[in-house]
């Protein structure tokens, strides 16, 4: 796994830098602005139910983090995600190799 | 972009559901050998760039915003069936792990990112390259994935008889707002293809 990804070490650091400046924009200017998408003007306009909240399972609902600020916290939950994503490619990678 | 649980009828998620299964059983045929290590470690990089890109909302003073959704990219550097497993690891993640995206909306949220955007973004470039050049052509193949993204989602959303029929009104919302913003998306995707064609050009989908 180690060696084929060391061929994208370039693109491997843009991939922390991002995460590193994501609250500047998904946390910070989001909220300045009152954030919303093309989704939830629909659904606002037709009363669709949004239950993500009474459903939900994830501590890191959102891409928050218990105790973090929402900052803070939207860092730590994009290394989360990317190790994650790491893990699923490990396995991916396993199953390239028995081919 | 990413549909939360709720917005969608059972009926809605049970057949987007199918079609999305259906297409992931026929993407891991046609994959087949083509699933080497080195185009895995690109899968996975490709996936986890996505993944950071989709963290970085475009805030829109007074208006509507948007996100990088990176389909319309994941099927002209990956192809058809390699870009949508690069959108299903992203796309299961951002649902399993953060809730972003509902459960019972995951076969609709892969219906459009991952397969519609794929799609469009793919078969856009391939047709338009010769052309349009790869600048003009990864551009519209950027900004008609996250476009026709936005229809199917308008549809899905609006087609839904337990909640009644909406799609007067959710499918002008949902592909106009996707058509302008998509530009941004267009931009980006074109930037990533001519940098990555010129100091990557092995990676780039035959």
């Amino acid at each position: 796994m180690m060696e084929p990804l060391a061929r994208y070490r370039r693109a491997l650091l843009i991939i922390v830098a991002l995460v590193l400046v994501s609250p500047v924009f998904g946390v910070i200017l989001a909220e300045m602005v009152g954030y919303h998408e093309p989704l939830d003007v629909a659904a606002e306009l037709v009363g669709l139910p949004d239950k993500s909240e009474e459903l939900n399972w994830t501590p890191f609902f959102d891409y928050t983090v218990p105790g973090l600020p929402d900052t803070v916290g939207y860092i730590v939950a994009g290394f989360i995600g990317i190790a994650a994503i790491l893990a699923l490619g490990a396995v991916l990678q396993r199953v390239a190799a028995r081919r | 972009m990413h549909i939360p649980d709720g917005f969608l009828d059972p009926y809605m998620s049970a057949a987007t559901y199918a079609a999305f299964l259906g297409y992931t059983a026929y993407s891991l045929r046609r994959i087949g050998g083509a699933l080497d290590p080195s185009r895995a470690s690109l899968v996975t990089v490709l996936a986890a760039g996505i993944f950071a890109a989709q963290m970085l909302n475009w805030p829109i003073p007074g208006g509507t915003s948007l996100h990088f959704v990176g389909g319309g990219l994941a099927g002209i550097l990956l192809g058809p069936y390699l870009g949508f497993l690069a959108m299903f690891m992203v796309l299961l993640v951002q649902t399993l792990v953060f809730h972003d995206g509902g459960i019972t909306a995951l076969g609709a949220n892969m219906l459009n990112m991952g397969i519609v955007a794929v799609l469009a973004g793919h078969y856009v470039y391939r047709g338009l390259r010769t052309r349009l050049g790869d600048f003009a052509a990864a551009f519209l193949g950027g900004w008609l994935s996250i476009t026709l993204a936005g229809l199917a989602a308008g549809l899905e959303i609006g087609f839904s008889p337990s909640f009644g029929y909406y799609i007067d009104v959710t499918v002008p919302v949902m592909t106009m707002w996707h058509a302008v913003l998509g530009v941004i998306e267009g931009l980006a995707t074109a930037l990533i293809v001519v940098r990555v064609k010129a100091v990557l050009p092995e990676v780039m989908e035959d």
